[in-house]
């Protein structure tokens, strides 16, 4: 086993999906009042489980922004900013978690080293 | 992917609210202006609002490449141009007024105050959205840096 495990690297790239999840709800609100505009989003956890699923490194995942094409308003705009609004503080809490469960993990390796107190 | 993509599309969220909000107060402040700069009735102005392209994509299209998956993401919203409403200006009966026709009738400017207080309800709510979506930007990298400690 290398020092930097596969469920490090995984949380790691999970970290990467929230930050482009977070840029794109951002753009979401945003637009709110653009004409037209389509929202998108990324489903992160469901390609980093697919990947891991057909034994990709997790550190390799990349992903990609998805348009979603729905009409929420007259002008053509399809998003719903409560929703987003809603979507924005999930994928805060989530970030948030996979940083504590990162260093909860570091901590141990720190420990392990001796490198601790 | 910049680290700080979501602070810079947030703040294009503020700055684009910030200016709809300014042309519904000047739209406010010239609901009874009935001598405009060309000797006409005030005209409502509107905001019209556009996908602002990202920095990567930009550079990716200058360059001839397709943009990678990460650059693709947006770059939030900027303000398009500010166009004159083309409604019909209200006729009011008032002979006293100085502006008014043969008839009697004034031309007021095709001003709402109903219609301008609600946007404005709505600039100032989708504001605090885009400033609720920079602190959670903010605290996800505060926690990113946390990791550090």
């Amino acid at each position: 086993m290398s020092l930097i495990d596969s469920t490090q690297s995984a949380l790691e790239a999970a970290m990467r999906g929230s930050m482009l999840r977070q840029s794109l709800l951002t753009s979401n609100l945003a637009n709110v009042n653009t004409p037209g505009y389509q929202r998108q989003d990324v489903n992160f956890q469901g390609v980093l489980s697919s990947a891991m699923a057909s034994g990709q490194s997790p550190a390799a995942v990349s992903f990609t922004p998805v348009t979603q094409n729905q009409v929420v308003s007259a002008d053509g705009n399809g998003v719903n900013a409560e929703q987003e609004s809603a979507n924005l503080s999930e994928n805060g809490l989530l970030y948030e978690n996979l940083t504590q469960i990162a260093a909860a993990r570091e901590q141990i390796m720190l420990t392990a080293m001796g490198m601790k107190g | 992917m910049s680290f700080f993509d979501s602070l810079d599309i947030a703040a294009s969220g503020l700055s684009a609210e910030r200016t709809r909000m300014d042309v519904t107060a000047e739209n406010l402040a010239n609901a009874q202006t009935t001598r405009g700069a060309n000797g006409q009735p005030y005209r409502r102005q509107e905001v019209i609002l556009q996908q602002a392209g990202s920095f990567g994509s930009t550079l990716a299209g200058a360059m001839g490449v397709s943009p990678g998956a990460s650059a693709s993401a947006s770059g939030g919203v900027q303000v398009a141009g500010i166009v004159s409403d083309p409604t019909p200006d209200q006729l009011v009966y008032d002979p006293s007024s100085p502006d008014a026709n043969k008839q009697g009738y004034v031309q007021m400017p095709n001003v709402s105050t109903v219609n301008e207080m609600v946007d404005l309800i709505d600039e100032s709510r989708s504001y605090e959205a885009d400033v609720t979506a920079m602190q959670t930007a903010k605290t996800m990298y505060t926690k990113t840096l946390d990791l550090l400690k």
